[in-house]
Order: structure tokens, then C-alpha cells, then sequence
């Protein structure tokens, strides 16, 4: 019972707290006359300076859904129902958006970041059940931007404190290659083109964990990576009937987008066949090049750990030629022998195992950069700062070449 | 050989435990720049190139900056190099933010080593005298050098890297502490462009040091593109300068060094998908979203970027020191992923 108060009807000392609902008041158990609401004050000028807590800061936002979380979590039900997903990956995803809801920054964003949190919450459900789901499929089927995305799940991962596992290669290189409309024979296809699944399937894979161990998948969009080796895949299950498609041809009859990279993944992965082969003897005195080595694909796959070993330097070899003079040595491996020059009886010598972003040159000169003494507190000369500065007539030319360019902007608008 | 150096490094973890830090001169290595520090296996390629670097020290001296009472640096609230210097005497194993010429690769203990019975020929590390705080050219034992980083126990100094990140861009603030008539700046100054449209500010550059400066009506300034400490004050102040001669009663108070950039390369690729299995507390690397890998070192507290090609890019410091901290803490941890054999990758899932 707060001290002091009386009630101003019956000037009764038996005041009451007493909620009605969830408001909190102060009754007169004498004559029922609510003294106050919401306060619980002792004194009258103690009551200007309380303030009640707002709504928004009360956990009662945390308890009631709203109805954009409602909306939210529907969304998050249907898109796991059209990506057709395992029914604990609802929950899950539902769960999750409820528990991103909660946070204050994610209650107040706009809609579209809600909208792509949606994305985000089935993404990292699908990450950390190994389900193979890219974030490019994701976005398109949300109708987002992939930086829009990218900031929201960035930090939806933080908020949450998640420990998202990676993109699984193998899963997705399944998943992908299944999507790709070749094994059963349609009439606008060539016959030649049709090809079993089963085998497609192994040696995409086995091409992708060459890519992976050449530093090719480091760093890079997986999806490219994966097309390319499945067009080489493709190809040399069948080299005769199929050397003559092209990689967009490819995917044009396979039903699939043609991603941009997949081209440059491409020449990389026959690259680093055209280093292997120069390691068999059978196929050194082929002098293949790129088309001829996609027949040989078989068999480079088949010794791929070896071939890669006598292929290329590991990386303790690495630093003996990094201190023998890296650069001009190491393009002329990669140009002679991905070229097929013949380079005598010996094999050419190993190259250098490095990601394709170290092996290309230099785009500007490293100069060494020019040590400054500066202290901080030199004297600053006038003339210094005057050089920044308009004189007088500069400011008055200035000023009417502005006022020209204004009129000149007006003029088209007078009748 | 090896028992003998870790006698003499645990040794000089114990002397050190004892003396105060201040006593101890505690400059470490030197030099602002991206160098790779000659290995200490490779005492002939580190003698040479000591005594290349040595000849251009010049009246150098080795300046023992902890010993500078506060007041004497020219002005507190700007001068990071003191507080950082201060942290090194903590840390010890970051170089020291010794900027004003190239001096010599040296790695002064700053301990006695008299006492410490470990003969000069044998040990493989060569260490200064202690005694000698100069480095001078004539000193007969001019032994190559060695990094070592005696605080840290942890790390052994054949750990240490050598690189030295090289700082890329300063952003710091200022308070001009009067307010700005913007419109007037932007038709006075040359070097100013002012679209309120756009931004709220007047963009500013000056030549020298090459810096770019948003200022504000309220007088508030943030200057960009400077790459040291130093060049960042000077740079503000000249800004700070303009705006007085044209007319304002601007002040310079409360500098501040808001964010350091630091890059370098380590010059053998990473296996990212490694770095994130093994470190996935701190790691995030999304190659869908980005090629890099960010690293959120908690201590100190730096995001660092590490890429496929070992360029590694450091940012969020306040200070020099947590740049180069915070590239030491990577460093083993890279090397760890420098063995890209393919055995090691194949047992990787893909």
C-alpha cells in the first residue's frame, strides 16, 4: 500500500493495487474510484518523472506474433514446401525465424530485409542438414538481390551466433547434375547425346575433387566448377559423337543456365589434364592438346592422385622456386606445356601446384613504397594552403559561371 | 643446438618476468613496409642483408621511446605512437612503430645477455649485445639478426613470420569545434565539392599527404587515405588550416585515429575450406558471396581477410601494434595450411 494517498472522493486511506487486465491501477476499496493508472508513484512529483514502459520495450512484443511474423513464418513453411524439403526442415527454419524475430533489429527492418530473411533461415537449415542449396537458387525463388542477401544472412549469422557448416560439394554436384536433362532421349536431341546417369554422376565427381585439389574450387563459385567438369565428364564418356558440342550448346540441350565463369573453369580444368598427361608416356607422344586430351580423360582420372604428385611441386618444393625467380619461370611451364609445344624426351619439368590467381602476373609493378618521415607536427607554409584556395577574381568567375549553367538549366523550362 | 637456444629463450622469459618493462629498451623490428626478413636459417643471406640496411642508419639511434615521460610527445591526444609503444612493452612481440627512417632490422632483447653463458658462435640465433643500445656500425660482433618475441612464451621465435603488414589506409576524426558555413567552403576552396543533394558534407583533398576529408556544418571532420598515423594528423591539420584561412575559427581538438588498414602476403596459397573447418568459431567463408575468408580475431579485436592467393588484409585496428599483433596470431596458423599436398586435401570432404 503506497504511503501517503488518500482518495480524492471519500479522502479514504484504503487504496488498493489492482490490475485491470494488465493495467495496473490504484482503487479505493471504499468507494471504487480509480486514483490512478499505471503509476505507482508516492508522491505527486514523483509521478512526473516516472514513465511507464513502452510497449515496445516490454517483452510483450516477444509474446503476442505479429502479423508480418505471421506472414513471415507462412512464407517460411511454403518455401520449404516448393523446394520440396524434408518436413523437419520446416521447424527448423520456422524456429529459427521466430528466434531472429525476437531481436530488436530484425522487428523493426524493413520488409524487404523480412522477406529475405525468409531465404535466410531455409538456407541455413538446409546447410546444416548437408542439403545442397545455393544461394542463387534461393534467390531467385525469393525474388531477391544477392547483396541484399548476402548483408541479411551475413548478419542473421551473427545475430544468432550460428555455426553454418559450408556448401557440401559433393551433395550439390549430385543435385545439380541430376537437374541435367540428358539421360533420357528427347527428339530435339542428338542420340549420341544421351548418356547414363550413373556414370555422368561418378565422373563430374571425380573431375570436381581434381578441380578441388588443384586449386581450382578455392575461393570460387562452386556451381561453375561443377558444369564445367560435367561438360568434360560429358564429353569424354563419348568423345566421338560429342568433341564437336560446345560448353553453351551443352548446356542449352541439358536444360540448365550456362554460368558465366564456367567457360574459364573450363580451360583451367584442361589445363591441369594437359600438365597430367605430359606425366604418362603414352600420352606424352600424342602431344595432345585441349580437344585431343578429352579422350584421355579416363585415364587421367583413373591415376589422377599420381599424376598430380609428378605433375606439380608440393609445397616444399614450392619455396626453392619461389627463390629461384617465380614468376618468369612458372609462365613458361604453364604456356609451354598447356600449349603441348613438344619440350624433348623429358616431361617438362614441374610446374608449380598454385591457385590461377598466383600464377598470373602481376598487373602493376610492386615498387617498394617510398618511406616518408613525417612526424605529424611540421610546420604547414602558407603558400601550401593557399594553393587550395580561390582567389578573389577565380571566386567572382566561378560564381558566374554557376549563376550561367543555372539560367542555361532554366532556360529549356520557360514557355 | 636447438636445446641451447630454447635455454637462452626461456632464460630471458624468466630475466624478463623480473625487470620492469620500461627499463627494458624493447624496440623490435623496424620498418613500415611489406619485408621479408631473412630466415634465420640463412645466416649469410641475413648478414648481408643487415649489413646493407645497417650503413643507411645513419645517426640513428636506437630511440627508446618508453622512456618518454608522456608530456614530452608533442601532443597527447593525438600521439598513438607513445600508447602503442606502451602496449609493446606489454605484448613484445609486435615491432615497434619505429617510423622515422629505415633503420636497421634489429632486434634489441634488451637484456643482459653477459650472464646468460650461451657463447655467440654456436647459438644459430644472433642477438645484439644488450649493453650496446646504439647500433653502431662499427660494432665488431655485428651479428644477423634474429626476430624474437620473448613475451610469448606460446610462439617460438622460428615462428615468427618476418612480414611486416604494411598499413594501406587511416581514417580518423576531428573536431574543428566551430560550425561551417558549407556552401561558402565549397565556393571559396579550390579543392572542395559540395552536393548537399547527395551528402551532407563538403569533400575536401589535399595533394600532400594524399588524403581525402569530409567535413560537416557541425564542424566535425573525418579524414581518409593516409597511410600512417603521422601522415593522418598532418593531413587533418593542413585541412583544419584551410578552413581557418577561410575564415573560420577553427580549432583542432580531440584527434582521433578511428580505423587502421593493413595488407600483406604471406606468398603460399590457403586452403580456405580447411581454415574454416578447423577455425570455424572465427571463421566465415561464403565463396558464393565472396572469395575471401573473414577471420574476427577476438584478441586483439581485428577482422581479418585472408584470401586463396595468402594476401591477407587487416582492418578495424585503433592502433599500429594490433595490426601487426593480430598478423603474428595468423601467421601459424596460415602455415598450418601451407602443406596443400594433395593427400591432405582428399581427405577433405568436398
Amino acid at each position: 500500500m503506497p504511503g501517503g494517498r488518500r482518495c480524492p472522493d471519500c479522502s479514504s486511506a484504503a487504496l488498493v493495487e489492482d490490475s485491470h487486465y494488465s493495467q495496473s491501477q490504484l482503487v479505493c476499496s471504499d468507494c471504487g474510484c480509480v486514483v490512478t493508472e499505471g503509476f505507482l508513484t508516492t508522491t505527486f512529483a514523483d509521478e512526473g518523472n516516472l514513465r511507464e514502459v513502452a510497449y515496445t520495450r516490454s517483452t510483450g512484443e516477444n509474446e503476442q506474433v505479429s502479423r508480418s511474423q505471421q506472414r513471415g513464418l507462412r512464407r517460411v513453411r511454403d518455401l520449404c514446401r516448393v523446394l520440396q524439403l524434408p518436413s523437419t526442415f520446416e521447424d527448423t527454419a520456422v524456429a529459427y525465424y521466430q528466434k531472429a524475430y525476437r531481436h530488436p533489429g530484425i522487428r523493426a527492418a524493413r520488409l524487404q530485409k523480412k522477406e529475405v530473411l525468409v531465404g535466410c533461415c531455409v538456407l541455413i537449415t538446409c546447410r546444416q542438414h548437408n542439403w545442397p542449396l545455393t544461394m542463387g537458387t534461393l534467390c531467385t525463388m525469393i525474388y531477391a538481390d544477392l547483396d541484399v542477401f548476402s548483408g541479411a544472412y551475413m548478419q542473421i549469422v551473427k545475430l544468432l551466433g550460428l555455426d553454418v557448416p559450408s556448401l557440401c560439394l559433393a551433395e550439390l554436384v549430385k543435385t545439380y547434375c541430376s537437374s541435367f536433362k540428358l539421360f533420357q532421349p528427347t527428339p530435339c536431341m542428338p542420340a549420341k547425346f544421351v548418356e547414363d546417369k550413373e556414370r555422368m554422376l561418378s565422373r563430374t565427381l571425380q573431375l570436381v575433387e581434381l578441380a578441388n585439389d588443384t586449386w581450382l574450387v578455392t575461393g570460387r563459385h562452386p556451381l561453375p566448377v561443377i558444369t564445367a567438369a560435367a561438360f568434360l565428364a560429358w564429353q569424354s564418356l563419348h568423345p566421338s559423337g560429342r568433341l564437336a558440342c560446345s560448353l553453351a550448346r551443352f548446356c542449352q540441350v541439358a536444360n540448365v543456365d550456362l554460368p558465366y565463369p564456367a567457360s574459364a573453369r573450363l580451360q583451367e580444368m584442361l589445363a591441369v589434364l594437359l600438365r597430367m598427361a605430359e606425366q604418362l608416356v603414352w600420352l606424352r607422344i600424342l602431344k595432345l592438346n585441349k580437344r585431343s586430351v578429352v579422350k584421355h580423360i579416363e585415364d587421367l582420372l583413373q591415376h589422377r592422385h599420381t599424376l598430380i604428385h609428378k605433375a606439380f611441386l608440393d609445397g616444399t618444393g614450392e619455396r626453392e622456386a619461389q627463390a629461384r625467380g617465380l614468376q618468369p619461370r612458372m609462365e613458361e611451364e604453364v604456356g609451354g606445356s598447356s600449349l603441348g609445344l613438344p619440350l624433348g624426351k623429358r616431361p617438362a619439368g614441374p610446374g608449380i601446384l598454385l591457385p590461377p590467381c598466383m600464377l598470373k602476373p602481376p598487373k602493376q609493378p610492386r615498387l617498394p613504397p617510398t618511406v616518408r618521415t613525417v612526424t605529424g607536427d611540421e610546420d604547414i607554409s602558407d603558400s601550401e594552403i593557399e594553393q587550395y584556395l580561390r582567389s578573389p577574381e577565380e571566386v567572382e568567375d566561378f560564381q558566374r559561371a554557376q549563376a550561367a549553367g543555372l539560367a542555361t538549366k532554366d532556360a529549356p523550362n520557360q514557355p | 643446438m636447438e636445446d641451447t637456444y630454447l635455454e637462452l629463450y626461456l632464460d630471458r622469459c624468466t630475466a624478463q618476468d623480473e625487470l620492469p618493462p620500461p627499463k627494458s629498451p624493447l624496440i623490435s623490428l623496424v620498418g613500415s613496409y611489406d619485408v621479408y626478413l631473412p630466415n634465420p636459417s640463412n645466416p649469410e643471406m641475413a648478414f648481408s642483408s643487415h649489413l646493407d640496411v645497417r650503413e643507411s642508419s645513419g645517426d640513428f639511434s636506437s630511440v627508446d621511446l618508453s622512456f618518454l615521460p608522456d608530456e614530452l610527445s608533442q601532443e597527447n591526444e593525438g600521439e598513438t605512437v607513445i600508447g602503442s609503444v606502451d602496449k609493446i612493452d606489454k605484448t613484445c612481440k609486435t615491432p615497434s612503430p619505429q617510423r622515422r627512417s629505415p633503420s636497421p632490422m634489429q632486434q634489441d632483447v634488451g637484456l643482459d645477455l653477459n650472464g646468460s653463458g650461451v657463447p655467440h658462435s654456436q647459438a644459430p640465433l644472433y642477438l645484439d649485445n644488450a649493453d650496446s643500445v646504439q647500433p653502431s656500425p662499427e660494432e665488431p660482433t655485428s651479428d644477423p639478426l634474429a626476430s624474437i618475441t620473448p613475451m610469448k612464451p606460446m610462439t617460438p621465435a622460428s615462428e615468427c613470420s618476418g612480414i611486416v603488414p604494411q598499413l594501406q589506409n587511416i581514417v580518423s576524426t576531428v573536431n574543428l569545434a566551430c560550425k561551417l558555413d558549407l556552401k561558402k567552403i565549397a565556393l571559396l576552396a579550390k579543392n572542395a565539392e559540395y552536393n548537399p543533394k547527395r551528402f551532407a558534407a563538403v569533400i575536401m583533398r589535399i595533394r600532400e599527404p594524399r588524403t581525402t576529408a569530409l567535413i560537416f556544418s557541425s564542424g566535425k571532420m573525418v579524414c581518409t587515405g593516409a597511410k600512417s598515423e603521422e601522415q593522418s594528423r598532418l593531413a587533418a591539420r593542413k585541412y583544419a588550416r584551410v578552413v581557418q584561412k577561410l575564415g573560420f575559427p577553427a580549432r583542432f581538438l580531440d584527434f582521433k585515429i578511428q580505423n587502421m588498414v593493413g595488407s600483406c602476403d604471406v606468398r603460399f596459397p590457403i586452403r580456405l575450406e580447411g581454415l574454416v573447418l578447423t577455425h570455424h568459431q572465427f571463421s566465415s567463408y561464403e565463396p558464393e558471396l565472396f572469395p575471401g575468408l573473414i577471420y574476427r580475431m577476438v584478441k586483439p579485436r581485428i577482422v581479418l581477410l585472408i584470401f586463396v592467393s595468402g594476401k591477407v588484409v587487416l582492418t578495424g585496428a585503433k592502433e599500429r601494434s594490433e595490426i601487426y599483433e593480430a598478423f603474428e596470431n595468423i601467421y601459424p596458423i596460415l602455415k598450418g595450411f601451407k602443406k596443400a599436398a594433395v593427400s591432405h586435401s582428399a581427405s577433405h570432404r568436398i
